[in-house]
């Protein structure tokens, strides 16, 4: 086995079938869209040659750059709420939680296996104010912050951060399933050390487990960089993008323009800077495992 | 040695695997294909002896028709009856094939069409700017020039047929209307009542309706401000009375700017109404049909819709009862500029025909339709779909209503974005819940439709 493994040509015969499915799926199209992005129209209607113009373009798009910073805002706020929530409730589950242990991680994981569409419906019903007040309006009136209750989902400063949140209630249960798995890999004998040497919960956390959580942190930020990327089905089922752009992302930015709109090679600019986006965020997130090794 | 043998087997092997997995989907595509080729000469076998069965010679054909209602459905209804009666009455020969799509994704999905320039026979669509694009681009049947040629031009309704020429800009008529429809204000007669307000002819009377009714304590209007196009017939509203009918195409053509006076003006009272309240809190989260149903249930007074809405008021489920609702044209600003009688229109969704499958099959078909249309509308459902009809319908009291207003237009207004490119019109309908919202100014909202306008020029 090591002579076969050991021998490059096994390899790359080895390594060819996939790499040359990969390539046709997944590189393929993205050359492709490269190709488009210097085009402009919809082939087969209109369909010209422009060289960089769609690339100008890009820079002096208001509409764009909305879309930009709604996106990145949105990757920082669930990014760090899927994560940080998922870790919280990993602790919780590993440390605290003595009953009820599977129908707890149950309930918590459930979110995750919903239909984004239910779970937008559901939320839609949540944040109601006309004609009922919703599950949250109707709390804040009868605990006596009416001056709280509002339109969560219908004025551009509140619609963002309810997105957020039930993005981050979706997913948390997924990363703390992935982090309590983490946590139990990490063998008893350490945290008791750590304890019987005077480790108190913060430091316990600080100096012993997140260095042995990092690959899996890093695993989990990764995870949560590329689904808050692509931003796109949640926004669509809860706000639609509204209310006027406040929810409107990169990708539903690209989706308008190319099918909407018929300008197929702008579109795919904006295709190229989403996966652009993609491989740069990834490789930051990346950095930080660097560092250990270095 | 052996084991390279074996490693180089392997991969071969893997290799083999992926290359057949790939051909074996390719000989599937090939046998599906055959198989519709197979069931077609089927088909044309059946039509022949079909054929010598009845003894006419009508051209075998299958049409492929895209709707965005079901075969059960209103239009989707109409559609498909007819057809099966054309089938069954003249030609046996004549088969369909039914494609359902949601209406948000149509527009995609013909521009995908076109792109792979295989659009279906018989399609439907939007009429205006949309299918302007085909137009240019001779991808429909010109339909003037077809009805003539079958010699039943004189079934369409001049109203329609003027309204659809001058929504794509052309001499000659490209689009099939399926629907003549008022738009104006409905409004829930007990609540009026309540409150000790007459029905409003003038846009003052209408603020001072809407003032009362506040007062009253109920919710003056509302709106289906999450669907967006709601909100910008509200602003239309005021840009026809005060401004004349063609004032949206006027800056759709490029001879007056968004930014003008009048039109922020338009856009500010909108946003002025909303600021006093009267239409809740929240609107930007009300879609269409919870507004219609806010109306109907008497938590709201008055609701801008088509005559469509007709549906929802015949419905049983309607709480408002058979005579519970009635209905108001767009008050107005200055009889001079624009008259009561002038009613803002539009054909809802048309019938396209792709010109390159257009032959003497699809041409059968289409002279049974435009000879039936009318009649068989009113005898279903009691509506005028843009088609001549000699049957008196059983028309219910909402259905009359229409009929009523319809009998009073004197001159046609379109909506909105019916000027407008996709672009601009998506930028107008976004920013109009910012607007709604008090998030922007009005002169920042046209502004920003002027920018769009501007930016899609090129």
């Amino acid at each position: 086995m090591k002579n076969v493994l050991g021998n490059k040509k096994a390899i790359a015969l080895f390594v060819l079938p996939g790499l040359l499915l990969y390539t046709i799926i997944v590189m393929l199209p993205v050359i492709w869209s490269v190709y488009y992005s210097v085009y402009e129209g919809t082939p087969g209607l209109k369909w010209n040659f422009v060289g960089l113009a769609n690339y100008e373009r890009l820079f002096h798009d208001k509409n764009f750059h909305n879309a930009l910073i709604v996106n990145l805002k949105y990757i920082a706020i669930v990014m760090i709420g899927q994560v940080g929530l998922g870790l919280l409730l990993a602790l919780f589950f590993r440390f605290w939680l003595t009953k009820f242990k599977n129908v707890v991680r149950t309930l918590v994981f459930f979110p995750v296996v919903l239909p984004t569409v239910a779970v937008g419906q559901l939320f839609v019903k949540i944040y109601e104010i006309q004609p009922n007040y919703g599950l949250l309006n109707s709390i804040l009136s009868n605990i006596g912050l009416q001056h709280l209750v509002q339109p969560w989902i219908g004025q551009s400063s509140t619609a963002l951060g309810a997105l957020s949140a039930m993005d981050i209630w979706v997913a948390m249960g997924f990363y703390s399933v992935i982090f309590y798995g983490a946590l139990l890999d990490i063998p008893g004998e350490i945290i008791e050390a750590a304890k019987i040497d005077g480790c108190n919960a913060f430091n316990l956390f600080r100096r012993v487990l997140s260095p042995l959580l990092k690959p899996i942190t890093i695993t989990c930020m990764i995870f949560s960089f590329t689904g808050t990327v692509k931003m796109f089905e949640s926004a669509l089922a809860l706000t639609k993008g509204g209310p006027g752009s406040a929810t409107k992302s990169l990708s539903m930015f690209m989706y308008s323009v190319s099918f909407t709109y018929g300008k197929v090679g702008y579109g795919s600019v904006i295709a190229v800077f989403i996966f652009l986006l993609c491989v740069v965020g990834s490789r930051l997130i990346n950095l930080f495992d660097r560092k250990e090794k270095a | 040695m052996k084991r390279r043998l074996l490693a180089v087997i392997l991969a071969a092997v893997m290799v083999m695997a992926m290359v057949s997995g790939c051909g074996n989907k390719a000989e599937n595509a090939g046998a599906n294909s055959g198989n519709k080729t197979e069931d077609t000469s089927k088909d044309t076998d059946t039509a022949k002896t079909g054929d010598s069965e009845t003894g006419d010679a009508q051209p075998a054909k299958i049409i492929k028709i895209l709707s965005i209602w079901a075969e059960d459905k209103d239009n989707g209804k109409l559609i498909t009856d007819l057809t099966k009666k054309y089938i069954a009455e003249v030609n046996p020969n004549f088969k369909y094939e039914f494609e359902l799509v949601s209406s948000d994704n149509l527009k995609q999905k013909i521009a995908t069409l076109v792109a792979s320039d295989d659009l279906p026979d018989v399609f439907v669509y939007e009429s205006g700017k949309p299918i302007v694009d085909l137009i240019e681009n001779d991808k429909l049947v010109n339909i003037s020039k077809a009805l003539e040629e079958l010699g039943v031009s004189d079934m369409m309704d001049e109203g329609a047929v003027s309204l659809l020429k001058t929504l794509s800009g052309t001499d000659d008529l490209y689009d099939l209307p399926l629907g003549m429809n008022v738009e104006g204000f409905w409004y829930n007669k007990a609540l009026f009542e309540q409150a000790g307000v007459e029905v409003p002819t003038t846009w003052e009377d209408f603020e001072a309706v809407c003032a009362k009714l506040q007062e009253a304590g109920i919710q003056p209007l509302t709106a289906g401000g999450a669907d967006k196009w709601p909100l910008t017939r509200l602003v239309n509203s005021y840009v026809v009375r005060s401004m004349g009918g063609d004032a949206m195409k006027k800056a759709a053509d490029g001879t007056a700017k968004y930014t003008d006076d009048g039109y922020v003006a338009a856009a500010q009272k909108l946003q002025d109404l909303a600021a006093k309240g009267y239409f809740g809190e929240g609107i930007t989260t009300v879609d269409q049909n919870t507004a219609g149903n806010m109306l109907l249930s008497g938590k709201a007074a008055i609701f801008y819709n088509g005559s469509w809405f007709t549906e929802a008021l015949t419905a049983d489920t309607n709480p408002a009862g058979e005579d519970g609702i009635g209905f108001f044209n767009i008050p107005v600003v200055d009889e001079s500029i624009s008259p009561i009688t002038e009613y803002s229109m539009n054909c809802g969704n048309i019938l396209a025909l792709a010109q390159d499958k257009y032959d003497e099959g699809t041409a059968g078909w289409l002279k049974y339709m435009v000879q039936n249309l009318g009649n068989e509308a009113m005898t279903q459902f009691g509506a005028v779909k843009g088609y001549k009809y000699d049957v008196a319908g059983d028309l219910s009291s909402y259905s009359k209503i229409v009929a009523d207003e319809l009998g009073k237009v004197t001159k046609a207004t379109t909506w909105y974005e019916a000027g407008m490119n996709s672009e601009t019109s998506t930028v107008a309908q976004d920013y109009v819940q910012t607007l709604i919202n008090g998030d922007m100014t009005a002169k920042e909202y046209m502004q920003f439709i002027q920018d769009a306008y501007d930016g899609s020029q090129y």
